[in-house]
């Protein structure tokens, strides 16, 4: 590798491509945050995505309107999580096998929806898109926002509640099941509104777009250590490498470069961690009297 | 506006099995400091969730300060002016005081930020009127047991309570903090609180209440005021029989009490890190019942399990016969012959989801027995042995498939004694044997103890329960700030004396309250 | 006769497979309902799933060789799930085990049925390593294995792709394809039901079904690794070393993902064929799921699997609908196995309405 090949890699383009390739796992990431505060775990992420990015092109084919596509894929997702809280909280199941089912139900709807509509399984016709960095500034806003109000409303306050001792909650008087499905449902909207990144990126919908993003969303969250902000960091990070290892193709066989994201996130996982902040109810149905 | 701050009629409440509640009338004057007295399970605890609003009653009226009320939630109650400060506290470790205590109220800049500084001198303005000392920032997790039901107390006071519900509130408190709360309680009446006091403690309820109402069975029994009556009228309303407040210890032969496990200077870590056990020395010997009295939180739960090898000790040495089992697992101390009878049997003495069959041979399971080999279990063996186990400890169950989730708890404790107690082990120990038992299944474990000292065990008795601890106790070791702080002989000490070096760790405070006097 | 009945409504075995038949016929329904929104032919449809899936000869050997990794893969999740653990990685595990396999098989030279159990053992062993690194890293540094199984999962189908490429170490000169070189004849698992695909394969998969069974509920292992599933406090408290148990759980998850790669190989394509799978591993989270967690039911969850995919590609060529309304049922069955007190609430109900 020569000083040449450094100064190819190390652009501004970089930096312009880190952040768009980190905005979907940040969104994801902070839709996790709210969602695992509460105490729902949702692995459905990435199939939730998946579904926002299916929405986007069909909505974007239908209507023509990017914008109206977006609103439909963000409504897509909190449908999807809203799907996923009532799973969970009506019906016991257990959260992680609830979001694999999420996944699996959603695969499979996107390849028949595909099929069915465009005629190719697992891909979708060209729309016209709106400019993603839109959303990426968006997703910094949301970052800054959830920040504060997690930490310093009163409403941030109640949710860490429900997520740590929900039976303090409850005898508090806060309604712990509302609250739990309000934040799941804001989760499937943050996964939805990153679905439609990947759309308007690339302008169609493919089964592979998302490519396990979702759950490297689930690892950031981890690694930051379930604040919004934390969740941006982890979420840069990964975008930063996976910038990285775009460039390094022309300098190492492919495959192993497109691998990177994935072993650095064990990696990571596997020596950088140190027993995280979890909430205490996490996964834990909640029995009220 | 009315003499009764709150007035119970008829409350019946029905749980899959079993009624908690059967028509119970209760009533607390205003300004009074009410017990609530009877055994585990008598339904004291049911009855003011009730009235808290966490369940809605069968049957029967709800009536606060004159008007009834029907079908609330606790955020109601709150409203009401009712405040409840449970057994298990609603705290949330993790969160500050101030964070926990404006839960549901919290004050806001501008309508949007939470104004922490406004929760902060509402709450200290609080602690000073009631007399009640707490520090707003600290994080509950770092907080005395003391102090967090202080923070419970101005909780409820907080949110506006009138009445105080307290549901066993010295049961974790030393006896200096139980004087505190008696001050506190006296301050919460001068200013016109009305209290419950939910207790089955007897000698605290004739001296911390006006008036007491016993239940029992979910029934009650009568209500009394505390002057006049005495700890044997309450005992006997509270049980229905005339109670034998000592059980025949009986004395074991004193022939060969061998030192079967030697545990020198062992030191430990509990589950934050902190120092738990700061050098323990004990020696358990065969014949003879080992007591170990102290307040719960010096380090009893974390001793259990460090000589069960459940906890990693940090420094000593735990030695039975010629076996170091320091370092080791439980799969060790098992084979060595240790019985353990945890304190959780939900987490500990048995997987829920397993039929009996399979939880009968928990920790036994390599035994040649039941698996000749690493190939296969011997199933028949297991169901044969399960039964003899059912029969012989009175398990009441339909049939050895039944999964353990099924059983009441005394059937749960009756199967894992019977489990233990067939090792033929040389140690047992009993960590909180008794604990959620009622009256019948309390005697046979310490009926089942006694026999298995008499047989040649060593066995090891952790209690809260001071008078249980006496009553069955050949030696009694108090155990203070992780270290064992004096070894008496039951029959030459006594509550008072105990009760001194569980508090304090030494005697030496007597002898300067005599001084000072 | 009524004591049968009363059998019937007793037994916690009928009461799991009607929840489980009824959660299937409910999924039915909704992908009915799906297929009238999309204006097309119900009976048409599943006219042809049933006629691709079990029509005739042909059909069947479909249905059971697609059906035969899916048992594995499903083994492979329901056995860790068993431990209280997500295995989300049996693909990349089964890829693994695949490209072993193949380089035992063709490399070595070895009589017949030596070489074949060599093969499948270099198979099994290599996804059981797959399998061991996520298990000692939950064991040793808490790390979550649904994370750790899913990225080596990708990190698998990189390297395969990598040692299979034109410029791969693996590539078979001969082809352009991603591919190794061909098996040997001696390691090569005989075909049954000619002129289907189907191999020995699938007796090497029913066989894996009762070991795994016989594990689970007889022996000591098998115990303390559902103790451990249960409750791990209370396995520590039995004696159990609940860290070892989670290991080996996602070792031998590993071994049988691999054991579904090997079987591919040796039974159906001979070769490792880059992207030989259509995602057996992923349809084994299915299985195990629908299964219930319960090794015979795997049998059964791979065989539903595999009539839908048979069944799908035959909807596919009728032209009825697009053939992935059979994925679409895959994902509504998983769907409503998953909440058990939805199929219970809905008994209720029904039972209130009539009686």
């Amino acid at each position: 590798m020569t000083w040449e090949a450094l100064g190819d890699i190390f652009t501004i383009h970089l930096v312009l491509a880190t952040l768009r390739l980190a905005t979907p796992i940040a969104l994801i990431a902070l839709g996790e945050t709210f969602s695992e505060r509460v105490g729902i775990i949702n692995v459905g992420v990435e199939g939730t995505a998946v579904l926002g990015g299916l929405v986007s092109a069909l909505v974007a084919f239908y209507t023509g309107s990017p914008w109206i596509a977006l609103i439909a894929a963000v409504l897509a997702g909190g449908l999807a999580g809203g799907l996923h809280a009532l799973w969970c909280i009506r019906f016991r199941a257990n959260h992680v096998v609830s979001g694999i089912g999420i996944n699996i139900l959603v695969a499979g709807l996107a390849l028949f929806i595909t099929s069915a509509v465009w005629g190719w399984r697992g891909t979708s016709s060209y729309s016209d898109t709106l400019n993603s960095w839109y959303i990426v500034g968006a997703m910094f806003f949301l970052i800054a926002a959830s920040q504060v109000f997690i930490f310093r409303t009163k409403w941030g306050l109640r949710l860490r509640v429900v997520g740590e001792k929900p039976e303090a909650a409850d005898t508090a008087g806060i309604p712990v099941h509302r609250t739990r499905y309000i934040y799941t449902i804001v989760n499937g909207m943050l996964c939805g509104l990153a679905g439609a990144f990947f759309f308007n990126n690339v302008g169609r919908f493919t089964t592979g777009m998302v490519g396990g993003r979702g759950f490297i969303g689930i690892a950031a969250m981890v690694i930051g250590n379930y604040s919004p902000v934390g969740a941006l960091g982890a979420a840069l990070m990964f975008g930063f490498i996976d910038a990285l290892q775009m460039r390094l193709q022309t300098y190492i066989p492919s495959q192993f470069s497109i691998m990177l994201p994935y072993l650095i996130t064990v990696l990571v996982l596997a020596f950088l961690i140190k027993r995280a902040q979890v909430p205490a109810a996490l996964g834990q149905h909640y029995v009220k009297q | 506006m009315s003499e009764f701050a709150v007035e119970l009629k008829g409350i019946v409440k029905r749980f899959p099995g079993v009624v908690a509640n059967n028509g119970i009338d209760f009533s607390l004057m205003r300004g009074e400091t009410h017990g609530l007295l009877g055994e585990n399970g008598a339904g004291k605890t049911v009855l003011m969730s009730v009235l808290y609003g966490l369940y809605y009653p069968d049957g029967g009226q709800i009536v606060i300060n004159g008007t009834p009320h029907r079908h609330y939630r606790p955020a109601r109650a709150i409203g009401l002016g009712i405040g409840m400060v449970h057994q298990h506290f609603m705290l949330v470790p993790r969160l500050t005081v101030a964070e926990n205590i404006m839960l549901g109220q919290e004050p806001t800049k501008s309508g949007v930020l939470l104004d922490r500084e406004q929760a902060i001198r509402k709450i200290e303005a609080f602690a000073e009127q009631y007399g009640l000392p707490v520090d707003p920032r600290a994080r509950v997790e770092q907080l005395p047991v003391g102090e967090q039901q202080r923070v419970e107390i101005i909780k409820a006071l907080y949110r506006g309570a009138d009445t105080l519900i307290l549901d066993e509130p010295t049961a974790v408190l030393t006896e200096q903090e139980v004087e505190s709360l008696c001050e506190a309680l006296e301050k919460l009446k001068s200013e016109g609180k009305s209290t419950v006091l939910i207790t089955h403690k007897l000698r605290e309820a004739i001296t911390m209440c006006d008036r007491i109402t016993v239940l029992r069975k979910g029934e009650v029994i009568g209500t009394v005021p505390a002057k006049e009556t005495s700890e044997r009228q309450l005992a006997e309303m509270m049980v229905g029989r005339d109670v034998v407040f000592t059980v025949k210890r009986g004395e074991a032969t004193a022939e060969e009490k061998a030192t079967v496990m030697a545990v020198e200077d062992v030191r430990a870590c509990d589950d934050r890190g902190l120092e738990a056990l700061r050098g323990i020395d004990l020696e358990l010997r065969s014949h003879e019942i080992l007591g170990i009295a102290g307040v719960q939180g010096n380090g009893q739960a974390e001793l259990a399990e460090a000589l069960t090898g459940l906890r990693p000790t940090t420094g000593g040495r735990i030695r039975v016969g010629e076996h170091v089992l320091t370092g080791r697992g439980a799969r060790d101390y098992i084979e060595a012959g240790i019985a353990h009878i945890p304190s959780d049997r939900h987490l500990r003495g048995l997987v829920m989801e397993f039929s009996l069959r399979e939880n009968s041979i928990l920790g036994r399971n390599r035994e040649a027995r039941f698996s000749p080999g690493p190939f296969w279990q011997r199933q028949r063996v297991m169901t044969r042995f399960t039964r003899e186990i059912i029969d012989a400890f009175g398990v009441k169950t339909p049939s050895t498939a039944t999964q353990a989730k099924n059983l009441s708890g005394g059937n749960q404790q009756r199967l894992i004694i019977g489990r233990e107690v067939t090792k033929d082990p040389c140690v047992i120990v009993a960590a909180q044997p008794t604990r959620g038992l009622d009256v019948g299944g309390i005697e046979y474990v310490r009926e089942q103890l006694l026999k298995m000292r008499d047989l040649g065990a060593a066995v090891l008795l952790i209690s809260m329960d001071l008078d249980e601890v006496l009553m069955v106790s050949d030696r009694i070791a108090v155990i203070y700030a992780g270290q064992i702080v004096a070894v008496k002989d039951p029959d030459e000490t006594d509550r008072h004396e105990l009760g001194q070096l569980m508090l304090s760790g030494s005697l030496s405070t007597d002898a300067r309250k005599e001084e000072s006097a | 006769m009524r004591a049968i009945l009363r059998f019937l409504k007793e037994s916690t075995f009928v009461r799991e497979t009607g929840i489980t038949l009824l959660s299937i016929s409910l999924a039915f329904g909704v992908g009915c309902i799906i297929l009238w929104a999309g204006g097309y032919s119900i009976p048409a449809v599943f006219a042809n799933l049933w006629k691709g899936a079990f029509g005739d000869k042909l059909a069947i050997g479909q249905t059971l060789t697609k059906a035969t990794p899916i048992i594995l893969t499903s083994l492979s999740f329901l056995l860790a799930f068993r431990c209280g653990l997500f295995n989300i990685g049996a693909e990349g595990q089964m890829y693994i085990g695949a490209i072993a396999t193949a380089v035992v098989a063709a490399q070595l030279h070895l009589p017949a049925v030596l070489h074949v159990i060599v093969s499948l053992a270099a198979g099994g062993l290599a996804g059981a390593f797959w399998g061991w690194i996520p298990g000692y890293l939950k064991a040793k540094r808490g790390v979550n294995e649904f994370v750790t199984t899913m990225m080596l999962s990708y990190v698998a189908i990189g390297l395969t792709d990598y040692l299979v490429a034109p410029r791969g170490p693996l590539h078979d000169p001969k082809y352009m394809a991603n591919q190794t070189a061909r098996v040997d004849f001696t390691a090569m698992l005989p075909r049954i039901m000619k002129p289907t695909q189907v191999s020995w394969a699938i007796v090497v998969a029913v066989v894996a079904v009762i070991l795994v069974w016989y594990y689970l509920f007889r022996t000591p292992s098998g115990y303390e690794l559902r103790a451990v599933g249960q409750s791990p406090t209370a396995a520590e408290y039995g004696g159990v070393r609940v860290r070892r148990k989670m290991i080996l759980a996602l070792s031998l998850a590993g071994l049988l993902a691999g054991l579904a790669g090997a079987g591919e190989v040796l039974g159906t394509h001979f070769r490792f064929v880059d992207g030989f799978s259509p995602g057996y591993g992923w349809d084994g989270i299915a299985g195990g799921l629908i299964a219930r967690a319960h090794p015979v039911g795997a049998i059964f969850a791979a065989l539903l699997m595999g009539a839908l995919r048979a069944g799908g590609m035959q909807v596919q060529r009728s032209g009825a609908a697009p053939g992935d309304i059979a994925a679409v049922l895959q994902g509504l069955v998983i769907f409503f196995i998953i909440a058990p007190t939805l199929v219970r609430m809905l008994i209720r109900w029904r039972r209130r309405r009539s009686g």
